[in-house]
């Protein structure tokens, strides 16, 4: 599977975890590092203790004791990585002493947490749901053959924080800003941090499986309330973060009026989920109910049962 | 006499939808001024209240745009109930309290049995506001929706819509907040009507993002009767841009959401009509058809 790529001597990619709920890792996160790891790969899986930021941390500091570190893999406690041969891309990756931090989903042109509404650059992954019956939906460079002209990998301002991997110097070196409060924005300032210090982040051909809920913020107020941190925090020291045009006077109106208009946008969407199942439930009670449908059962019945 | 009167853009929609409800409306002695809309909504609505005023015998206005369905029989005895207390000065089929801006329903909304009429995804018909809750009318509400909206006469006689509120939205606002700071007060009635509309509650959205904006600046945060508040600008900026983040990527989650709950049956059904026993069957279904066209 390596080919003949040849691992320097002594030195060993570990993986990360800070677990909230153990059958949630056990189900997700676990599966994927037993895929991706050596045999010879140190697995932290340690319980959470506080915010992201802390419990990332706690992961650093572990990590930063291992001498022989070649990488570390920060993977959510629901996020499962897919490729068996992650360690080799990742040292692919990390053979540019430049790079800091490596992901699969990763944007540039970003100006807040919202890293999402900048142009993203790779989006290698799944979203599996269970809302609805459950479900995957594809992000647009899951499948090379699908991906449209701008999906590539390369540099990036920032990654998504579900899956990272960072090079021994970050972790030897970086730490995550505690003081930006429990969860959100820790991967955008943490990236901010590594490019402040001179290092690159990348986005690698990777993939992995998300396991998490369509909501992408299901409580907004500590949402609203990590925006706004990071943005004062580097407003003026990273081009772009926090930054809009106009007074802030004129910037408060436009984003009021944009905000509302977000808001119309989503209801829009509500009335358009409304019409579009009553629309398909009429024409599947309609095609269920026909006689057609009803006096073909039988045909149906035997071709579905086994021969 | 109480007259309706239309600003008409789109003659069709207005024969279709406006003109029967206001013809099973109106009274016998009602006037109808039906005319044809000039530039833009204040500027039509200003001309019609010119007009309106100059009759003596006005009990009260009727303003219904073309897409506005009346059905409701009792329209008139409802208005002359709401204008039965003299402070009222403006009835609308729908509006809200709490109203920070010009999406009026970001408020809490009061509504009468009104039905949204659409053509998307085959066509169909949901309640009014369907998203969220809502409270029955009548009501003393800050706003109503301008596309059904009944004016005293003293509104007639005394307000104009703001000609300088060019871009077609948030004029009646503009005109309620006008009339509340007059003292006057503005409610919702329980009329019974349908509006032919998209789903998509805003049209023109580049346009109405500085609607917002001008009518923000105008009435610069205040409230009607309110001074203006000392505002500290960058802590404003700074939380609406991330509120508006959040709206953002809530508006994302909806669309995956419609995606994740409609595709299933969607494919269910496409899986159902592309099945062999579907299409052998297919020249029995159009025989019915025919069968049942000729019957």
């Amino acid at each position: 599977m390596l080919g003949n790529y040849t691992r320097p001597p002594s030195t060993m990619i570990a993986f990360g975890t800070s677990i909230t709920r153990p059958e949630l890792f056990r189900r997700c996160a676990e599966p994927g590092i037993r895929r991706a790891a050596e045999r010879d790969s140190e697995v932290l899986a340690l319980p959470a203790v506080g915010s992201i930021f802390r419990s990332y941390n706690a992961l650093l500091d572990q990590a930063a004791a291992i001498a022989q570190l070649e990488a570390l893999v920060l993977v959510h406690q629901d996020t499962e990585i897919v490729d068996a041969d992650l360690c080799h891309k990742i040292r692919d990756a990390l053979a540019d002493p430049d790079v800091g931090l490596v992901g699969c989903v990763g944007a540039i042109g970003v100006r807040s947490i919202a890293w999402w509404e900048a142009s993203v650059t790779l989006a290698s992954f799944i979203n599996r749901y269970e809302e609805h019956g459950g479900g995957d939906l594809h992000s647009f460079s899951w499948a090379w053959d699908d991906a449209p002209p701008y999906a590539h990998t390369g540099e990036v301002e920032t990654l998504d924080g579900f899956l990272l991997v960072a090079s021994p110097w970050v972790v030897r070196n970086i730490r995550f800003d505690e003081s930006l409060g429990e969860f959100h924005g820790y991967d955008l300032d943490f990236c901010l941090q590594v490019r402040e210090a001179g290092r690159k982040v990348v986005t690698a051909d990777f993939r992995a499986i998300h396991h998490r809920p369509l909501e992408m913020i299901p409580d907004p107020e500590p949402w609203v309330a990590a925006h706004i941190a990071v943005a004062e925090k580097w407003d003026g020291r990273m081009p772009r973060i926090g930054t809009e045009p106009g007074s802030w006077r004129d910037r408060a109106m436009r984003a009021e009026a944009e905000c509302d208009l977000a808001w119309a946008i989503a209801h829009g969407k509500e009335l358009e989920l409304q019409a579009r199942t009553r629309a398909t439930e009429r024409a599947l009670a309609q095609t269920r109910g026909s006689v057609s449908w009803r006096i073909t059962a039988p045909f149906r019945r035997i071709a579905r049962s086994p021969a | 006499m109480i007259a309706f009167a239309s600003a008409i853009i789109d003659p069709a929609a207005y024969m279709r939808y406006a003109r029967p409800g206001i013809q099973a409306a109106a009274e016998p002695a009602a006037k109808v001024f039906a005319f044809e809309a000039i530039g833009t909504v204040c500027r039509s609505y200003n001309l019609l209240l010119d007009v309106a005023a100059a009759r003596d015998d006005l009990e009260a206005l009727v303003l219904v745009e073309e897409h506005v369905e009346l059905a409701e029989p009792a329209l008139c005895e409802k208005v002359r109930a709401a204008f039965s207390d003299p402070a009222v000065a403006v009835v609308g089929w729908m509006g809200a309290t709490g109203v920070r801006s010009i999406a009026w329903w970001e408020g809490r909304i009061s509504c009468g049995p009104v039905v949204q009429q659409y053509d998307e995804h085959g066509g169909g018909e949901l309640p009014a506001w369907s998203w969220t809750e809502v409270d029955s009318a009548p009501r003393e509400v800050d706003t109503v929706d301008g596309r059904l909206m009944a004016l005293s006469p003293w509104a007639v006689r005394n307000l104009r819509f703001d000609e300088e509120l060019s871009l077609g939205v948030g004029y009646d606002l503009d005109f309620c907040m006008r009339v509340r700071e007059a003292g006057r007060k503005v409610v919702t009635a329980d009329v019974r009507a349908i509006h032919h509309h998209k789903l998509d509650l805003v049209v023109g959205r580049e346009l109405w993002v500085e609607a917002h904006i001008r009518m923000a600046e105008k009435w610069d945060g205040r409230t009607a009767g309110a001074p203006p508040a000392e505002v500290d600008w960058k802590a404003r900026a700074r939380r609406a841009e991330a509120e508006r983040e959040a709206a953002r990527t809530l508006a994302y989650s909806s669309a995956t959401r419609v995606d994740a709950r409609v595709q299933p049956l969607e494919r269910e059904l496409a899986a159902m009509t592309a099945s062999r026993s579907w299409r052998a069957t297919a020249p029995l279904r159009r025989l019915n058809r025919l069968l049942r066209r000729r019957a």
